[in-house]
């Protein structure tokens, strides 16, 4: 009819309407809004302005662009991504895309197909959200998107009916109903591992432990009430002051720093497991570590650990380290031997002995002749210890907020500020030791931990970070030595909050640490996230056996197919009884329920009743074509209309006499 | 109710101008062998007999996911792609419940359908090359709305209609959908296609619907130049009629205010009789007669559509008008009932058998 008026231009440009456009800008917006801390600001601005184009074509204030101009747009995105991104193997560049392929199509949103084919791209872009974040909140906010976007595809095919209110009602009741097919497949469906590698989250910055140590390091770290790890104990749990993480070992000093080099690559170098065989008694702690996102490969354990989890390698250093930097949480098994029960060799190589006395050529030169005084005085390495653990106990005090260090930080700590936090006391240690000759290295981990009750795990914080140090004795091999715990004993055994009360937390906005109901709070919510990571965001193929184990009692084929089969079946039911239900009209009043069961004997008899027959026409019909049933049809027609038209209780008692007795095919034969 | 006309708003336009051309091919087997189109309709009469009154039921209704629904599958497979890759359960969660939504759509846009009633209301009659509209009503029972109906005849635009759900348990409304028509006579129209891709445009239903529609076609009206006064000769007095306004003096009648004076009967009114005026009159026969024979050395159908155009033009000049046709003839009158039958008698015409 109006075909030629269709395709000109400027009817076009109006194809989509306005709630259709708002419906997908809203979309895209909240799709988007997540993605605005990582996308690069250029995008978002080129995103607002495409949007605007669109909106002012709209009212026919400006044109659609024409090819030139969409070239120049495509040319200028495609250089800024180059620009902006220098490798194009890794998430954030992917998904950059996927924002500029949304931008570019706003400009040119013309027919309802592109409409579609953007709110597709809506719904994946949603979903790579949960790639950098798998919390609860960002879960909620996943499944807020996919309401707002199915709202948006009812829009597009809404008539002018469709308001903002029912179009979200309506997908959120679609929704509801995907939710059990959702929870089913969930359940089912067969996890493959990775088909093929894909670029990880390298973006984010580290956080946590870091490969180096300088003064103030392990004290910022204090200020932080972040979780950290989260540690399920299969057995006995370790007392507090056994429980010391350890994530990696520091034996390089230039006289400020303690460094590991090499300790981010050292996966692929590291010796393999076979090479340090395990003891043949059984390990004292089987534990499950959860950690959080660090962007770093090392991971944290009691000594001695040994983890059967894919992708954990086990180093010399009595360490554990991941195959790449953790940008996801990770949950691996460990199993942990005390360091007397390993029955390893008792010799330093020389490499170890030369990386493990290491000094800087200068400097810090009271320390050294401290150290050489007590080694003048004859005294073993165990007595040197304990001399310089009661120096520290007699004259020290530990604290958040130590003095700044200068060159000689050894020195200045020891003998004139003495006031410090773990690093200061791990590092001064350390350096003594080494100055008299005894092999020593940093550690930086984990000390202590949060009990939460009903959950049953150790919740660690990044305030439980700590520092200490380890020593070579040639009978006992590695030893632990905590110079902190000389100091303040309560560090190691209720941990921070305690050992430095006015000054925990103190640049906190809130101190809400401080309000037991608050901080039970907190620990209520840690508990809803450890179980949120639990049930949903490590569900593996392992626990899918599991699982379906407990349900079906053996996972055959058959049991599958029921199990899936039945669900589906009884939902089918429901629908076409609920399909059966909505399509039935008000109920009909009891005489007329009546007289339509005699229209359907009648029919049976072979005289059906015509659409617009009135029943007194009908009744005569029935006399002129079976006038052995007249009578009683003209009987009944009449008692029908007493019935439904002159409100007589009586009439439809005896139309339900007349009827009980009615039977038209045996009446006619 | 909302009943879109399909001319009315541009918005539906374009995205169904595609699936309007598949539908044509489907229908008329453009894009099959004519064998199987030809299996398919005897397949769909015997399946959807043509009956006055249809009601819509999962007898009758076909669903199948839409392009756009296809799509969707790609972006759930996509999805589960990252979500295996990355090990991700949260993706494997999106990709499940869009899934899900897949499952539970086709009921929804079956829901929607199924339950509907059609009848045909009344079909208006049309000249050809015109558009025949038939009124189709709709009614449903049960509380659901209906939303988002098109029918649609293959090829056409049709109509989008909307049955608002109402509490007293019953939806009821009606459409009107055009048909171009080409040849005159009385058409036997083709199914109609009744389409629903709510509520998210993923999954289509529908169905091929033949309410046993008739149209009564006119001719296509054709120009023959002005109305033809008086060109048909008289056959016999009765039906001569004398016209005013001729040259041959006809006979008197009485003088009205404002009648010429030049023709006042003055002899008659001398001699003492009431004033008369003389009428004249000409000689040929005065009523308008629409006949096949002046059309003479045209084709039969150019004759049909003349005479049609001449109809129309007649009752436009609000003349009296009378058709005569091979066998057939319809004496002079004016109005809506007159009009209708000389047009059917055109109409009907049969189209062979009448030599000059």
């Amino acid at each position: 009819m109006t075909s030629a008026l269709i395709t000109t231009p400027s009817q076009r440009q109006s194809l989509l309407p306005r709630e259709s456009l708002t419906w997908i800008f809203a979309a895209q917006l909240a799709v988007l809004l997540p993605h605005f801390t990582h996308l690069p600001l250029w995008l978002v601005g080129a995103w607002c302005i495409a949007v605007y184009w669109r909106l002012e074509v709209f009212h026919g204030r400006r044109e659609i662009p024409g090819r030139l101009a969409k070239l120049l747009a495509v040319s200028l995105v495609v250089a800024g991504l180059a620009l902006t991104y220098r490798r194009w193997f890794a998430l954030e560049p992917m998904v950059a895309l996927l924002a500029v392929s949304f931008t570019l199509k706003n400009i040119e949103l013309v027919s309802r197909r592109d409409a579609m084919l953007s709110l597709m791209l809506a719904y994946f872009l949603a979903a790579t959200l949960f790639v950098f974040e798998q919390t609860i909140p960002y879960a909620l906010y996943g499944l807020f998107c996919a309401v707002i976007i199915t709202a948006a595809l009812i829009a597009q095919h809404g008539g002018s009916r469709a308001g903002p209110g029912r179009a979200l009602g309506l997908s959120t009741k679609l929704l509801a109903q995907a939710v059990p097919i959702m929870l089913l497949l969930f359940v089912v469906m067969p996890r493959l591992g990775p088909l093929w590698a894909v670029p990880q989250n390298t973006a984010g910055a580290s956080t946590g432990v870091s490969d180096s140590m300088s003064p103030g390091d392990f004290s910022n770290l204090s200020k932080s009430d972040k979780p950290a790890l989260r540690i399920t104990f299969d057995g006995p749990l370790p007392p507090p002051e056994q429980r010391y993480w350890r994530g990696l070992v520091y034996t390089h000093f230039d006289g400020r720093r303690w460094s590991e080099p090499g300790a981010r690559g050292s996966f692929a170098n590291q010796g393999s497991r076979s090479e340090r065989p395990l003891p043949a008694v059984g390990p004292r702690y089987r534990y499950q570590v959860i950690q959080e996102p660090t962007h770093n490969p090392w991971l944290f354990a009691l000594a001695r650990p040994n983890s059967e989890s894919v992708g954990v390698r086990e180093t010399s250093d009595d360490t554990l380290i991941y195959k790449m930097p953790i940008s996801n949480r990770l949950a691996y098994q460990v199993h942990s031997w005390p360091r007397e029960s390993v029955s390893g060799s008792k010799t330093l190589s020389v490499w170890e002995q030369r990386r493990h006395l290491q000094l800087p050529n200068g400097g810090n030169l009271k320390a050294r002749q401290w150290a050489e005084a007590r080694l003048s005085e004859g005294l073993g390495a165990e007595e040197i210890s304990s001399r310089l653990l009661a120096l520290y106990n007699r004259s020290f005090t530990y604290t958040l907020r130590p003095p700044l260090l200068g060159k000689n930080s050894v020195d200045e700590f020891l003998f004139s500020t003495r006031q410090g936090f773990c690093e200061h006391f791990a590092s001064s240690y350390v350096f003594t030791m080494r100055a008299a000759g005894v092999p020593a290295r940093v550690v930086g981990g984990y000390q202590g931990g949060e009990w939460v009750e009903q959950q049953e795990y150790l919740l660690v914080r990044q305030y439980d970070a700590h520092a200490w140090a380890e020593i070579w004795l040639p009978q006992r091999g590695w030893v632990r030595v905590d110079p902190t715990a000389a100091v303040a004993p309560e560090r190691i055994r209720d941990g921070l909050q305690s050992a430095a009360a006015e000054e925990f937390m103190q640049d906190a906005l809130l101190p809400l640490h401080k309000i037991a109901f608050v901080s039970r709070l907190r620990l209520q919510w840690d508990m809803i996230n450890y179980r949120w990571y639990q049930t949903v965001v490590s569900f593996d193929a392992e626990r899918q056996q599991g699982i379906l184990q407990r349900l079906l009692g053996e996972v055959s084929p058959l049991r599958l197919a029921l199990f899936i089969a039945a669900p589906v079946l009884l939902a089918l039911i429901g629908l076409l009884l609920w399909l059966n239900f909505s399509n039935r009209g008000p109920a009909l009043p009891p005489a007329s329920r009546l007289y339509l069961r005699f229209c359907r004997r009648m029919a049976r008899a072979g005289i059906a009743r015509n659409p617009a027959e009135t029943p007194g026409d009908y009744a005569r019909r029935v006399e002129l074509e079976l006038p052995r049933l007249g009578p009683m049809a003209l009987r009944i027609t009449a008692a029908y209309e007493k019935a439904a038209y002159g409100d007589d209780a009586g009439a439809e008692k005896q139309l339900r006499r007349l009827l009980r007795g009615f039977w038209p095919i045996r009446l006619a034969r | 109710m909302f009943i879109k006309s399909a001319n009315g708003t541009g918005a539906d336009v374009g995205a169904d101008e595609a699936s309007t051309k598949k539908i044509r091919g489907f229908l008329f087997g453009k894009r099959w062998s004519p064998l199987f189109s030809q299996r398919w309709r005897r397949w769909l009469g015997r399946r959807l007999p043509p009956s006055q009154s249809v009601t819509l039921d999962h007898r009758k209704l076909f669903v199948l996911p839409t392009s756009a629904g296809l799509g969707f599958l790609l972006v759930i497979f996509l999805l589960w792609l990252l979500g295996t890759n990355y090990t991700n359960n949260l993706v494997f969660a999106t990709a499940f419940l869009l899934l899900g939504l897949l499952v539970v759509l086709p009921v929804h846009t079956f829901a929607n359908l199924s339950g509907l009633r059609l009848q045909l209301h009344e079909t208006l009659p049309t000249f050809a090359g015109d558009y025949a509209q038939a009124k189709i009503s709709l009614s449903a029972t049960g509380k659901r709305s209906r939303e988002q109906i098109r029918l649609a005849w293959p090829g056409e635009e049709g109509a989008l209609v909307d049955l608002p759900g109402e509490t007293k348990g019953s939806t009821a409304g009606e459409v009107n959908i055009d048909l171009p028509l080409v040849r005159r006579g009385r058409v036997r129209a083709p199914r109609f296609r009744i389409e629903s891709r709510f509520p998210l445009g993923l999954f289509k239903c529908w169905s091929w619907i033949d309410l046993d529609i008739e149209f009564l076609v006119y001719p296509q009206p054709k120009s023959a130049g002005p109305l033809p006064y008086g060109a048909s000769a008289a056959e016999g007095d009765q039906a001569r009629t004398w016209s005013v306004g001729g040259d041959d003096f006809a006979g008197l009648k009485n003088y009205q205010p404002g009648d010429s004076l030049r023709h006042v009967a003055w002899k008659q009114y001398a001699a003492g009789r009431d004033l008369y005026s003389k009428e004249y009159a000409s000689g040929n026969d005065a009523r308008l007669w629409l006949d096949w024979d002046l059309l003479a050395g045209r084709d039969v159908e150019t004759r049909l559509s003349n005479l049609c155009a001449w109809v129309l033009d007649a009752e436009r000049a609000q003349v009296a008008y009378g058709l005569r046709l091979p066998g057939k003839t319809v004496a002079p009158g004016l109005g809506v009932a007159h009009k209708q039958r000389v047009l059917s008698l055109l109409a009907l015409f049969p189209v062979q058998g009448v030599s000059q």
